[in-house]
């Protein structure tokens, strides 16, 4: 290991590097003030409110700028990411006190800007989500289309009592939805595979081989092409701009350190707390039913099991004692490595997203992506677990049903006929 | 009739399914209008059409080129404009269009031009053969040079020809040759429109396009490796971690309350914790060593269960005692699904291939994805219906009618998807008359 020469930046020094940092900071982000609208919020100039309100709620908000979440008022976004902060557990109480037309507060959004910055690696996430598609992709795991929570609806409609016949047509519409999403499915795999194996030997990339719809519709419509090939240089300055600001960030932390001195220090807490929105109390109720449920499976699960093995344990020999020991052992370590699993956030065994289709013949073993054939094998175990899981679900409200009926003297209950 | 606060819910729920799937939908049905698009006949561009790349811009009309070609390339231009003249003379009876073309060609000598002044010979030719064809112009063996300034769709044809010009061991010759006999010509007599099926293979992608995407690899390949070489920077790691910590012991909130975050970790937990259990349940176990360790695996899932429980009911009774309710239309923060692989995608993009063999294959996979996306939420709405409905129908005592009917349709959407329904028969007592 060489030793780093750590030199302390001289002030002259950083003058000039604060400027740049924040200036590489800004080109990458999308949507970001000027730099000198960051120095401004540092000294709580009012001006700089906005500009950075806007930009939390860019940089928060899950689903691609478009005009509908664009369009929102200064005070709409303003609420929304107080919300999205403190769902993400944002400590300082200062910015939810912030008034809702955006107005002041220059200073805390920039905490709660650098706060979000020093969490995670935010402008490599953002420029992920807004990246410039090339290829035809496939997500194999659903984890994007689940994990997206919505912007605030626009309107709610207000619904009164309904009769438990409008779910059912709810339901049924659903199921034919579904169905004309499959249909509709099948057709695009197979135009893609056409499209796939029209252009074989097209492309430049020959790990690649053929094109992809968006490129053979870029060659086909120059004028798309040309948009296209904007926005691939747009991304590729803030990909660049985001280099940059790598190494370039200690300085804008070091200020950072300024910044948050300069503001004073926080009361102590109140017992009384502004009306903030928290993540839906429906959801930990939903939570809280399935972890007992659970439980009690493996309750049962467990004493069965206990109980059939007290029965023979006296059959076994001395080298069960030794043995034991390291089952114990061997156990504990498994079930902390699940914990961990769940308690990090980093914990994923293989890189998901979207991936890029390639039609290709060859066979070639532990080649350079994914195969279909492996894919489908995880989707299918996958299935299979669902498709236990929902039955399970729905043996349980069978018995629950039929508990209620059954409670209830004079009734028969005539299922349909099994399938 | 379903109470409001339940009727809302239950609406509100059914409705963002119902979203989501029309949502999907709509970008399907985007996908398959582009894709069927493209398996038409491709209609001719717009004359004069502008430049597919920027930075190099060159008018049709205009004489000059962007970048002047060397004398060689003009030597090569020249004769290649001759042997195409004389195609030209030979083949007589073509389209007007095209010696229209040709005429304004020979007059400018751009090299764009000359492109539609190969077409009309060869096209001809192009008919009911896909075959290399031998070449009209003989002896010419590198088509254009300044191929990036082609207007229209000519560039797609010759991106590689660029460099061919240059002398350069050309890949395709013959593909550069076969390019000019596919342009699509801008006038109305169109000896043969251009097709993927037919002449898909010969496309090529534009320079400049070519250079920004491999520029938008090469960039992102180097945030991946900073990404994973985060441990050398520690002083930016250090003074983040210094950053945070400051934040939270100056701020004048208690970082238990209960977040999104938190939740969304313990419905990890609790999908993980079942997926595990169904492995043990699942496994048959062949001696004794293995039954132990199921054991001892089955009590340690039900230990962390109750873990997990009891740390989400400690965080409801810290919310609650704190905070007031919110109120309002305000958005659901969490994710409401637990996903059992590491949620939450990687944070650098990185080029992944999905290789398939054959449609077949490739429709079963999103076939299969598909199901799974719709059992998934399948499996939330029955939970969501299970928490709403079965409550209700245990609070209820009326023995009418309603609670019957209620009670089948809750039957029928929690047991059977809403598909099929039970049939409710009351054995009427012995003393009463009327008719069943």
């Amino acid at each position: 290991m060489g030793r780093r020469r750590l030199r302390r930046p001289d002030p002259a020094d950083a003058a000039r590097a604060l400027p740049e940092a924040i200036a590489a900071l800004s080109r990458t982000l999308p949507a970001a003030p000027s730099p000198e609208t960051f120095r401004r919020a540092k000294f709580d100039h009012p001006e700089a409110a906005p500009a950075l309100w806007r930009l939390l709620f860019r940089v928060l908000s899950p689903l691609p700028a478009d005009g509908a979440s664009a369009s929102l008022a200064l005070e709409a976004q303003a609420r929304w990411v107080k919300s999205a902060l403190r769902s993400q557990g944002y400590p300082r109480r200062a910015l939810v006190q912030l008034p809702d037309d955006g107005s002041q507060g220059g200073r805390e959004l920039l905490l709660a800007l650098a706060w979000l910055l020093a969490r995670g690696p935010l402008p490599e996430r953002l420029l992920t989500q807004s990246h410039v598609r090339l290829g035809d992709e496939i997500p194999v795991c659903e984890c994007e289309a689940l994990a997206s929570p919505g912007l605030p609806a626009p309107s709610v409609e207000a619904e009164g009592c309904v009769d438990i016949r409008h779910l059912q047509w709810l339901m049924g519409k659903l199921r034919l939805q579904w169905r004309n999403l499959m249909a509709s499915q099948q057709e695009q795999c197979a135009l893609l595979g056409k499209i796939h194996s029209y252009t074989r030997g097209c492309h430049s990339d020959r790990s690649l081989g053929h094109l992809s719809v968006t490129e053979t519709e870029l060659l086909r419509d120059p004028e798309g092409g040309r948009q296209l090939l904007r926005r691939l240089e747009m991304e590729n300055a803030q990909l660049e701009a985001a280099l940059e600001w790598r190494h370039r960030e200690l300085i804008f932390w070091q200020w950072m350190d300024t910044v948050l001195d300069a503001c004073s220090p926080e009361a102590s807490p109140l017992t009384f707390l502004p009306r903030i929105p928290e993540p839906g109390p429906g959801a930990a109720r939903l939570l809280a039913r399935e972890l007992q449920t659970l439980q009690e499976e493996l309750r049962e699960a467990a004493e069965a099991r206990r109980a059939a093995w007290q029965a023979v344990v006296g059959g076994h020999g001395p080298e069960w004692r030794a043995a034991r020991r390291a089952l114990q052992t061997a156990v504990a370590q498994d079930l902390a490595a699940l914990q961990r699993a769940w308690e990090q956030d980093e914990g994923r065994a293989r890189p998901h997203g979207p991936r890029r289709l390639v039609r290709t013949e060859a066979k070639v073993p532990g080649g350079p992506g994914l195969w279909a054939a492996e894919a489908t094998e995880a989707l299918r175990a996958r299935e299979a677990c669902l498709e236990a899981v929902l039955r399970q679900l729905q043996g349980q409200c069978r018995q629950e049903l039929a508990r209620l009926a059954g409670a209830r003297p004079g009734l028969i209950w005539v299922p349909p006929p099994a399938r | 009739m379903l109470p409001a606060e339940c009727s809302r819910r239950l609406v509100a729920e059914l409705r963002d399914a119902l979203d989501s799937c029309a949502e999907r939908q709509r970008q399907l049905e985007q996908s398959l209008r582009v894709s069927r698009r493209l398996l038409r006949v491709w209609e001719p561009a717009e004359t004069p059409a502008p430049e597919p790349t920027p930075g190099s811009e060159i008018n049709k009309e205009a004489p000059s080129s962007a970048c002047p070609p060397s004398p060689q390339d003009l030597k090569e231009l020249e004769l290649l404009t001759q042997a195409l003249e004389k195609a030209v003379r030979v083949r007589k009876g073509l389209s007007k269009a095209g010696e229209g073309v040709k005429a304004r060609s020979l007059k400018s000598g751009s090299a764009s031009t000359a492109t539609k002044a190969s077409a009309p010979p060869s096209t001809s030719r192009c008919t009911g053969s896909r075959a290399p064809e031998t070449k009209p112009p003989r002896g010419v063996h590198h088509p254009w040079v300044p191929a990036k300034d082609l207007p229209g769709r000519r560039l797609l044809l010759v991106g590689d020809g660029a460099h061919m010009g240059q002398g350069a061991g050309a890949n395709k010759p013959e593909a550069g040759l076969r390019d000019q006999q596919i342009v699509p010509q801008a006038a109305s007599q169109v000896p043969e429109a251009f097709t993927l099926k037919d002449k898909g293979a010969l496309l090529r992608l534009p320079e400049a396009f070519r250079k920004a995407a491999s520029r938008n690899a090469s960039l992102w390949a180097q945030l991946s490796s900073m990404q994973t070489r985060d441990s050398v920077d520690a002083a930016a790691a250090t003074a983040k971690t210094q950053f945070l910590q400051k934040m939270q012991t100056a701020a004048g909130l208690p970082s238990s309350m209960l977040s999104a975050a938190e939740v969304g970790r313990l419905q990890k937990a609790c999908s993980m914790l079942r997926l595990r259990m169904r492995e043990e349940l699942t496994a048959d176990p062949k001696d004794w060593t293995q039954e132990y360790r199921s054991l001892l695996t089955l009590e340690g899932l039900q230990a962390l269960a109750g873990q997990c429980l009891h740390r989400l009911q400690e965080l409801q009774e810290l919310r609650s005692a704190v905070v007031e309710q919110p109120q309002g239309p305000w958005p659901e923060g969490p994710p409401r699904a637990a996903l059992p692989c590491g949620g939450g995608a990687d944070p650098v993009w990185s080029p992944q291939l999905l290789l398939y063999s054959s449609t077949q294959e490739l429709q079963t996979l999103a076939a299969l994805r598909l199901r799974v996306a719709m059992l998934d939420q399948q499996v939330h709405l029955e939970k969501v219906l299970m928490a709403e409905l079965l409550p209700l129908l245990s609070e209820q005592e009326p023995l009418g009618r309603p609670w019957l009917a209620l009670c089948r349709a809750a039957h029928c959407l929690l047991c059977e998807g809403g598909q099929r329904f039970l049939t409710v028969l009351q054995d009427e007592p012995a003393d009463r008359l009327s008719p069943p």
